[in-house]
């Protein structure tokens, strides 16, 4: 990495910040019940980032013997570059946070086969009927980011996701129920994502036709984290920095239900996103976003907490945006880490047995098609169920549901469940930890 | 290279049925504006490559950045092979492909300096940025793509193959008072660097609908007869039909096989849809997919009857059926799987003032925002609308995100228009954690009846 950074600074650069992702994960996977394929990965590239006379160059590669041609791009591209606005990050006292997993590192190939063939053999002993699909991965990476102004820092990390789906078809109905777990460490037998989608399962076998019109909605966490994703954008430094978030200029104002609290931990425990430095090299910290229904902080990288002149909050990443894989062909931008959102006082299964009429929805599926800029989501509801005198009584299919996050979360909370629960979706695996959501007046169409 | 990988696929085809081995270098340049900033300007060079054995029905796959891991890495895939299989390996066969596959390009966006691609996408961002007031941001985005693969298996296959991928928007981006509305001007090619010229008239265009977007109101949700344009009808039907073709989906999976019959019913008599490799110049455009298999028009329904699916030689080898050469991968890092080329709804014969005539209350819905489906269920958003009122396209509405089901939806299609267009754009499909992979879609203007429309 060094002679990386002495090559650039050679042919001119005043500035240079190397980035350097080494991967090798592991993953099983079942299909249709039988063990389907193993496959493992290696990845290594760097990223480089270089100011010459004042403008920004960036390259990548994944071709390591070559550092002259690493250098010699992202100075080309310097040529054109936008003149910068900001420093790449020094020396700095990281947090000690763990991000390795001894056991998930001597996690063995036998073991990595086994766990999901348990997890399969008690999905068919509810019903042999049902086909189902699993994933598990294992991965150990090692993050450096080197700089000119004299940070070098590593950490290594191991990462580990684990799914588990099921699909039952009656006549040309097809239900599918799935359940993932995602952490930098191991979690216990996977059982528990097991009785969810077995519980899934029990609950969507009959259909409930349902009515269109304003209509009472429990938001379970996988829901929340759906719709939530409005909310990246809308505290994101550079959505806010360009202007066109409807949080812009609203720091310490009442935006949310006083219930609201959302905290984004870059240091959360077990977390995907969890690290002691972002991918510009910059501490990672836990960051109120809202408490108390009040807008704390955006969330920034170096350039747009410059521009901003906001506290930096090690959000700067080189992220896949929603599935949290880091790409080292991203420019560093602003993205969330692990979310958290603050529980209530009354228990899911309470919110449940008081609802009168309406639905629990799970999954959302379309919602990254929605104006999230605008905080609008509109979506087909892939799970969800009919509750009715606070009884499930069946899945709700063919319907869709939209809103305004910003409105709904200004005047139609009822109520937000005591149970926080780790978000098992795909994208947002292990990172995020949500209650369910009561809301009142949410718009359905059937 | 040759050489090293036919030495290599010799040395382990011995211990597994079937062996294959992909290695493939790409050089990208990206130009992206967020406002008036040059967000991103990188070059990106991406080498690497992977073996694929199969054993036993068992599948082992390794990936690597250096070609001096090839070997040992190739030992891995052939152990997981191993590991995994206990039943039988059932490849389709195919004609062993010997080939080199060179670029025929119009212009050679390799041969355009990297300031002239800046300056061409600032322009269309400055345009945009100029054109209105509320006009407050952008996000303009180019990138080509330069791609030299190499493929061999065991069967004796060697295909070199040299590809090309570019595409962009201009998207002006219009903001009052907390309110945020878009729109994009797209483009999309995989043999000509001239898809990015004469874009002025479409970005003026985005710009206005973006601003007008603002004062529109949002569509009324409920079940309406909807008129899609030719864009979004194409991302219908990728949603709608396209991903239940692909075998993988399939395969395995009794029941579904028995709904999934050819010859069962999905349409009216005038629905024709197919998926090709063949059309030069769209994104979607393939020579040989990454089995090394020669890809063709393949059609999906016929007269409203299903008579096709999209295969990888294993899927086709399994269900019994013709390989269509719809294995792709998004690079080398991951193992091909059935996918989409260009997916077309093919052109029927009623014309768009025909087939609004007779609509009392609907939605005109116009080009993508984009699709999902869960198999069963679908989605997809318009990205403008109109109200239809008495057989006249009447007031901008927006957010109209339309859910549909496989098995009735394409049923309700009543009107197949004449006027076939292709649509290329900067995103792609996603599936199995790969995206986004290249991908076109195209249709003539369509009529269904019954669409829910989601809204407040």
């Amino acid at each position: 990495m060094k002679s990386i950074i002495e090559r650039a600074q050679s042919g001119g650069a005043s500035r240079s910040e190397v980035y350097e992702l080494q991967s090798m994960s592991t993953e099983v996977s079942y299909e249709a019940n039988k063990l389907k394929g193993v496959s493992r990965t290696e990845e290594r590239g760097v990223a480089l980032r270089v100011v010459k006379d004042g403008r920004l160059g960036f390259s990548t590669s994944t071709k390591l013997d070559d550092p002259k041609a690493i250098a010699e791009a992202a100075l080309a591209t310097a040529e054109f570059g936008e003149r910068t606005t900001f420093e790449f990050a020094g020396k700095a006292r990281m947090p000690d946070v763990p991000t390795s997993d001894e056991k998930l590192a001597g996690l063995g190939l036998d073991d990595m086969v086994e766990r999901p063939r348990n997890a399969i053999a008690r999905l068919l002993d509810y019903d042999e009927e049902v086909l189902c699909d699993s994933d598990t991965e294992r991965k150990t990476q090692t993050i450096s980011v080197v700089t000119s102004d004299g940070l070098e820092s590593s950490y290594e990390r191991t990462l580990y996701r684990f799914s588990v789906g099921a699909r039952l078809i009656e006549g040309t109905s097809i239900l599918d129920c799935n359940a993932y777990y995602g952490g930098s460490s191991l979690d216990s037998d996977g059982s528990k994502l097991v009785a969810r989608v077995i519980e899934d399962l029990k609950n969507g076998r009959k259909n409930a036709p349902v009515k269109g019109g304003p209509t009472t909605v429990l938001l379970t966490p996988n829901a929340v984290a759906d719709v939530f994703m409005t909310l990246h954008y809308g505290v994101s430094g550079s959505i806010v920095e360009r202007g066109i978030s409807p949080l812009a200029g609203k720091l310490g104002e009442a935006v949310f239900d006083e219930r609201i609290s959302i905290y984004d931990d870059g240091l959360a425990r077990g977390g995907y996103a969890t690290a002691p430095f972002d991918d510009e090299g910059v501490p990672m910290q836990k960051t109120p976003v809202v408490e108390k229904g009040v807008l704390k902080h955006y969330l920034t990288d170096l350039r747009t907490a410059a521009k901003l002149e906001q506290p930096l909050t090690g959000n700067g990443a080189r992220t896949k945006r929603l599935v949290m894989t880091k790409d080292l062909g991203k420019v560093p931008s602003p993205d969330i880490t692990n979310w958290e959102m603050t529980g209530g006082d009354t228990s899911r299964d309470d919110l449940v047995s008081d609802m009168s009429e309406g639905i629990i929805v799970d999954r959302i599926m379309g919602i990254l098609m929605s104006n999230l800029l605008a905080g609008d989501f509109s979506g087909n509801v892939a799970l969800g169920f009919k509750v009715q005198n606070g009884k499930i009584r069946g899945r709700v299919k063919d319907t869709m549901i939209a809103g305004n996050i910003y409105k709904l979360l200004r005047d139609k909370v009822v109520a937000v469940s005591s149970d926080v629960e780790r978000v098992g979706l795909l994208g947002f695996v292990g990172s995020h930890r949500y209650p369910y959501l009561l809301l009142s007046d949410v718009s359905v169409s059937a | 290279m040759k050489d090293r990988i036919e030495k290599l696929i010799k040395k382990h085809s011995t211990e597994c049925d079937y062996l294959e081995v992909h290695v493939e270098e790409t050089d990208e340049s990206r130009v992206t504006f967020s406002g008036d900033r040059l967000d991103d300007l990188g070059k990106r060079t991406d080498f690497g490559g992977n073996v694929r054995a199969l054993h036993k029905g068992g599948w082992g796959f390794a990936s690597f950045n250096s070609l001096d891991r090839m070997d040992e890495f190739a030992g891995y895939a052939v152990e997981q092979a191993r590991l995994v299989g206990d039943g039988r390996s059932e490849l389709a066969s195919v004609d062993t492909a010997r080939d080199d596959v060179s670029l025929a390009l119009e212009r050679d966006p390799r041969e355009v300096p990297l300031s002239e691609k800046v300056e061409k996408m600032r322009a269309y961002n400055e345009m945009a940025l100029g054109s209105h007031d509320l006009v407050v941001n952008t996000s303009t985005v180019y990138f080509d793509r330069m791609r030299a693969l190499w493929f061999a298996n065991s069967e004796g296959a060697l295909v070199r193959q040299e590809k090309m991928d570019l595409g962009g928007a201009v998207r002006p981006i219009a903001s009052r008072g907390g309110d945020t509305q878009m729109y994009s001007a797209s483009f999309g090619s995989s043999n000509d660097y001239g898809a990015v010229d004469g874009l002025e008239g479409e970005v003026a265009e985005a710009a206005k609908i973006a601003v007008q977007k603002l004062d529109a109101p949002k569509v009324k949700g409920g079940t309406y007869s909807v008129i899609l344009d030719p864009k979004l009808a194409g991302v219908f039907i990728h949603e709608a039909f396209g991903h239940l073709s692909e075998g993988d989906n399939v395969y395995e999976d009794r029941k579904l096989r028995d709904i999934m019959t050819f010859g069962r019913e999905f349409g009216r008599p005038f629905l024709n849809v197919y998926d090709t490799g063949l059309d030069a110049g769209v994104r979607g455009y393939l020579v040989y997919d990454d089995e090394g298999v020669k890809t063709e028009k393949t059609y999906l329904i016929r007269e409203g009857k299903l008579v096709g699916r999209l295969h990888s030689r294993e899927t086709a080898g399994k269900m019994g059926e013709r390989p269509t050469g719809n294995a792709r991968c998004l690079d080398y890092r991951y193992p091909p799987v059935p996918r989409m080329r260009n997916t077309v709804i093919e052109s029927g014969e009623v014309r768009f003032e025909d087939m609004i005539a007779d609509i009392e209350l609907g939605v005109y819905c116009i080009s993508a925002q984009g699709g999902q489906t869960n198999g069963e269920m679908f989605t997809f958003s318009s990205a403008n609308a109109y109200m239809i009122r008495d057989g006249k396209v009447e007031e901008m509405v927006r957010d109209a995100t339309l859910t549909g089901n496989v098995f009735e939806t394409l049923k309700n299609i009543d009107a197949v228009g004449n006027d076939l267009e292709m649509a290329d754009g900067p995103g792609g499909c996603g599936k199995a954690g790969q995206f986004p992979l290249p991908v076109t879609h195209g249709s003539p203007h369509i009529r269904i009846r019954n669409v829910v429309i989601g809204g407040e």
